[in-house]
Parts: structure tokens; C-alpha cells; sequence
């Protein structure tokens, strides 16, 4: 939160020098009030309340006119191949609940709700210089108000609302989606394999023992203030200290990805996939979820819906899918006969 | 009705009579005096009461405290998702309604087991967990050996869950039990199921357990713990020490309160509708 507020007050800060320049008026923005924001301080409380309403409207209409694409042409559809790469989704990290198979074996799962998901843009592989083709994905959506107009750009090139996280994803040229395109939780199948990407949770500034698991030194027999310290960092001969060793310093906050964790059940209405084993990052935090890249799993990834699941096509899914080892609560107990 | 319409009867009739002797102060006898005079009437014996006993159970509500979502930042649809999961188990299997003290028998399926099945007697000592992860822990003592076992309430390996006994103790969690004389958690494993109606109060049973000697598991008579049900056998001055740890202004802090009325009667709610479907 302190981050966005702070960005904003850069964003008025660059604003006020702007306008400044144009007019030759005063130069710094003198700050007054509670405001934490630029667009608080120049609109009357009404006029704030009907950015506010008008805003949510356009919203609405914005993600409604996404959701039936026979406004314009389609993007041509490609049959999938088994070196095609599909785009990925945005969802957010709800938690964990316990799954039991049918054999009644239990497994933790973390529940990810893909929210307000969007294709943002399309990026060419000459675009953009790399070995693929990149989609630009966004999820979650959230005020505008707090972003420079620059920066909503893309937004606004796509029709849809701002989004909280966006991130970009390397494609096959035959799996580009049209940007605008919602995604969904069907995007996956229950039984394929996917990689979780996400920023851990940040630990601060950590020694050797929490953030490498060093041992330490004995508590006691004659330690002198030396309990938890890394000891020698070199040797004599080496008479430097080689870069990488492993020092006290920042953990966590990083991005890290869990590959190849199970899909156990997608829940179509509320959009939730059931990923097996824990994700890094905090409760509700934005992940970006894809097909694994390990190639072990390739032969449960075949046939998914491609290049994406679209909600007005002709497949009709029912509330829940379910892997077909997963034991459901409407059948009696398990017994072992 | 009928014992108001005596009683409205009386009421009249002594009024008479003290109008007709104020000397006699307002008493039973001077109204037994005054019905034996002139209206003798009949009067039929009270109906007997039929209590509804449909009704009764709607008035003491019981919600299983898993349902209950911990206090965060989670979001509430997490705790929905989990909780149709939850009411999809109870529609197909009985999970009945106990509490920490309560002797239960609960029968699992066993891959190892003779016959494939294990059953288990034992006091429930703990409650833990929420939402579809929730737990409970029985004790006995077999063979002059303690045994604990931690069910999973919505597991689907477990195929019935019975009551023996149900009652409460004085304190939410027996962990104690470990450290108490082994009388105090063995149960006869062939025990035969206590029959009781609806709409009863739970009983709340006060015994007071005697512990073994020194060291426990934990401190037990520290006020941290705040626990009734131990008969401490402790010498004074170590009671006395233990009363340095007590923190009297915690129950001030009000942030610390976690008020869940609402959102019981909510779930409650939710629940029924759910389960008469």
C-alpha cells in the first residue's frame, strides 16, 4: 500500500513540475490536508464520488463487452501441437485445504482463483527480440486512479480495467490469443502439471543460519558471542572472499517457482484451481500459473483447450472438474474390502 | 390453562373472603376455607404438557466449531468453497454433535487391520483445526498404555463416528489427561452407548482429576492455562509462584476479542438451508 501511495506522490510530484513548466507558476506543490493522492487534492468531494461511480460503470461495461467477442473478427484458431506453448494465467493465492484420493490418501492443496483475468497485448517475436513470441497477461483488477497516464496505456489499448499484477508470457506463434480475451480457471484440466511463479515472503535481513542453514556454534563449553555467527568466510591462501559466499544479508521477497504440481479439481463458476502442495508467497498474493516445462510431464499435458478455455464456445462444463483419482463427497466412505 | 383459571379463581375468592373478615391476612389456608364454601365446583386436572421436541432442538443450536473461519485477512470465499465441501460430507455421512470431554467411538478403515476396519474408544481431548482440515483426539488407556489417536472429522476413510457419552468437561482441552493418573482416561472399550433425549441441557461433568507427581508436560497450574478440572495437589508457595505469571489486564484488551455471534448466525443459517436440500 505504501508503495502505490508513494508512487503516486512521485507521479504528482512530476505532474505539478510539468504543468509548472507550461504555465511558469509556482514550482514545488505545496501539500496540504490528509491527501495521500494528486487527484484528491484538485476535485470537490462530489467530483471524486462520481470519478468513483463513473469509473466502476466503465469497468463493468468494459469486462461485459470482453466476454461475447463477435463484436469483431476472432483471431484465427490453431490446432494444438505437442510443441505448441500456451499462454499462462494471473490468479491470486487464496490458501490451503486438505484433498483426499480415493484411496484415502490426503493431499494438501492451494486453492488460486484466476480474477480478472486479461490478454493485454500481443508482442511479436521480432517486437520483441527475443526466441518466442510474448503475451502480456494481467490479473486482478483495481483503481486507476493511482497510475500515471502512461502507464495505463495498455489498459486502455486492450479495453479493460487496470490490473494489479501484469506479466508477460512466452507463446508459440500458434498459440496467440487476441488481446482483450479473458481467461478462466478451465484453462487448465484437472490431472495436467503446472509451475507456480510468485515473490516469497520477504524475511528481512537474516543471518547465515535462518538464510543458508549454517550451523552455528555451540551454545555453550567456553563460546565467547560467537552462537550464531557463519565463522571463517575464507581461507589464508585464498586471501579474497569468493563472490556467492554465503553471507548474512535480505531474504526471501524474491521470485521463486514450484514446477510440476498437480491440478486436482478446477472449480468453474468461482474459477479456482486446485494445485497440489503448497505456492510460494503469501495469502493473496498474485501468481502466475503455466503449463510445466518439465519432461516428465509432457503426457499430461496433451490436448488442453488451445490456445485458451473461451467461455462462449461450444464446450458446456459442469461446475466442478475433478481428477479422476479424487474422492468426492458426495460418494460413502472409502473401505478397503 | 387450567392452573390459571384456578389460580384466577382463588384470587377472586379470597378477595371475598377478605372483604368479609379483613382481620385474616392472605394466606392458603384462607382460600382453602373459601373454596370449601360455595363454589365447589369440579376442576379438571391440569393437561398434560406435550413439548415439541422439533422445536426444543431448533432452540439450542449447535454449530461444530470448525465452521467458525479463524480471524485474517483470508478471503471469506475460501472459507464458502470449504464449507460446501463440508455440507456435501455431512449430507452423505453422520458427523454427530460432541465436545471436548464426550467418550466417542470411532470406527476407520484400515488397510492393515483384521477385517479392514479399526475401532476405537476414547475421551475426545482436543478439538483442533478448520474448515475441511478440522481434527479431534481420542484417549484411552490399553493395556497400562496411553494411546492417542488425532481423527480427521472429514476424512473419508472414517465410516462412522458414535457417541458414547456425551458431555462437557470443565475446560476446552484435556491435553492434562497425559499427565493425570491413568484412571482418569481409561474406558472400558466395550462400552455401551448412554441414551439420552434431544432436547437435554449437555451435562457438564465437574470432576476434578488428581495428577501424577511432578515433572507434567506442561505447567498446568500456571494461569495461562486457566485450567478447573485438576484437583492441584501442590503446596502452596509453588501455587502462590505460579500466580506471578497471570496476565489480570488481558481480558481489557479489546483487540484481542474476537466476536463470532454474527457470523455464526450467519453459517447457522446457511447450513440449515443447505442440509434440508
Amino acid at each position: 500500500m505504501a508503495g502505490w501511495a508513494l508512487l503516486a506522490r512521485l507521479g504528482a510530484r512530476l505532474r505539478a513540475a510539468g504543468a509548472a513548466g507550461h504555465r511558469g507558476q509556482l514550482g514545488p506543490v505545496a501539500r496540504h490536508g490528509n491527501d495521500a493522492t494528486w487527484w484528491h487534492e484538485h476535485l470537490s468531494e462530489e467530483n471524486v464520488q462520481f470519478l468513483k461511480k463513473t469509473t466502476a460503470e466503465e469497468y463493468k461495461a468494459q469486462t461485459a463487452s470482453k466476454l461475447c467477442p463477435l463484436k469483431d473478427e476472432p483471431w484465427p484458431l490453431n490446432e494444438w501441437k505437442p510443441d505448441s506453448v500456451r499462454v499462462g494465467v494471473v490468479a491470486v493465492k487464496l490458501g490451503m485445504m486438505p484433498i483426499w484420493t480415493k484411496s484415502g490418501k490426503k493431499h494438501a492443496v492451494t486453492l488460486l482463483k484466476v480474477q480478472d483475468c486479461h490478454v493485454l497485448r500481443y508482442i511479436s517475436k521480432e517486437e520483441s527480440e527475443g526466441k518466442t513470441a510474448k503475451l502480456i497477461v494481467g490479473g486482478k483488477n483495481v483503481s486507476p486512479f493511482f497510475k500515471s497516464e502512461a502507464a495505463m496505456e495498455i489498459f486502455k489499448e486492450a479495453g479493460v480495467p487496470r490490473k494489479q499484477k501484469v506479466t508477460a508470457f512466452n507463446v508459440t506463434d500458434d498459440a496467440i490469443i487476441k488481446p482483450g480475451t479473458p481467461l478462466y480457471a478451465a484453462h487448465f484440466r484437472p490431472g495436467q502439471f503446472v509451475d507456480v511463479t510468485a515473490k516469497t515472503i520477504g524475511k528481512g535481513f537474516q543471518g547465515v543460519m535462518k538464510r543458508w542453514g549454517f550451523k552455528g556454534q555451540p551454545a555453550s563449553h567456553g563460546q565467547t558471542k560467537t552462537h550464531r555467527r557463519p565463522g571463517a568466510i575464507s581461507t589464508n591462501k585464498a586471501a579474497k572472499v569468493y563472490r556467492g559466499k554465503k553471507m548474512p544479508g535480505k531474504m526471501g521477497n524474491v521470485y521463486r517457482t514450484s514446477y510440476g504440481l498437480k491440478v486436482w479439481r478446477i472449480n468453474t463458476k468461482h474459477d479456482i484451481i486446485y494445485v497440489n502442495g503448497s505456492v510460494p508467497g503469501h495469502t493473496n498474493c498474485l501468481v502466475k500459473v503455466k503449463d510445466t516445462k518439465l519432461p516428465n510431464y509432457k503426457d499430461c499435458n496433451k490436448n488442453p483447450p488451445f490456445p485458451t478455455f473461451f467461455a462462449d464456445g461450444d464446450e458446456k462444463l459442469p461446475e466442478d472438474l475433478y481428477d479422476e483419482e479424487v474422492f468426492q463427497f458426495t460418494d460413502p466412505s472409502v473401505t478397503y474390502a | 390453562m387450567a392452573a390459571v383459571a384456578m389460580a384466577a379463581a382463588c384470587g377472586r375468592l379470597l378477595l371475598r373472603g377478605a372483604a368479609a373478615r379483613p382481620s385474616r391476612c392472605f394466606s392458603s389456608s384462607g382460600c382453602r376455607s373459601s373454596t370449601d364454601g360455595d363454589t365447589a365446583k369440579f376442576q379438571p386436572p391440569p393437561k398434560p404438557v406435550i413439548i415439541d421436541k422439533q422445536r426444543q432442538r431448533e432452540e439450542r443450536r449447535y454449530l461444530s466449531p470448525e465452521f467458525i473461519p479463524p480471524r485474517g485477512r483470508t478471503d471469506p470465499l475460501k472459507f464458502y468453497i470449504e464449507r460446501k465441501d463440508m455440507i456435501q460430507r455431512r449430507k452423505v455421512f453422520n458427523i454427530p454433535e460432541f465436545y471436548v470431554g464426550s467418550i466417542l467411538a470411532v470406527t476407520t478403515a484400515d488397510p492393515y487391520a483384521d477385517g479392514k476396519t479399526n475401532r476405537f474408544v476414547g475421551i475426545c481431548i482436543q478439538r483442533g483445526g478448520k474448515g475441511l482440515g478440522a481434527t479431534f483426539v481420542l484417549r484411552n488407556v490399553i493395556e497400562d498404555q496411553g494411546v492417542e489417536i488425532c481423527y480427521e472429522l472429514y476424512s473419508p476413510r472414517i465410516q462412522e463416528i458414535k457417541v458414547l457419552k456425551l458431555e462437557k468437561r470443565l475446560d476446552d482441552n484435556l491435553m492434562y489427561l497425559r499427565d493425570a493418573l491413568p484412571e482418569y482416561s481409561t474406558f472400558d472399550v466395550n462400552m455401551k452407548p448412554e441414551s439420552r433425549l434431544d432436547h437435554e441441557e449437555i451435562p457438564v461433568n465437574k470432576l476434578q482429576v488428581r495428577m501424577k507427581p511432578k515433572p507434567w508436560s506442561k505447567r498446568w497450574e500456571r494461569p495461562k492455562y486457566n485450567i478447573k478440572g485438576i484437583k492441584f495437589e501442590l503446596p502452596e508457595k509453588k501455587m502462590k509462584a505460579a500466580e506471578k505469571w497471570s496476565q489480570p489486564w488481558l481480558e481489557f484488551d479489546m483487540l484481542r476479542e474476537y466476536d463470532t455471534s454474527k457470523i455464526e448466525e450467519k453459517i447457522w443459517k446457511e447450513i440449515n438451508e443447505e442440509l434440508k436440500k
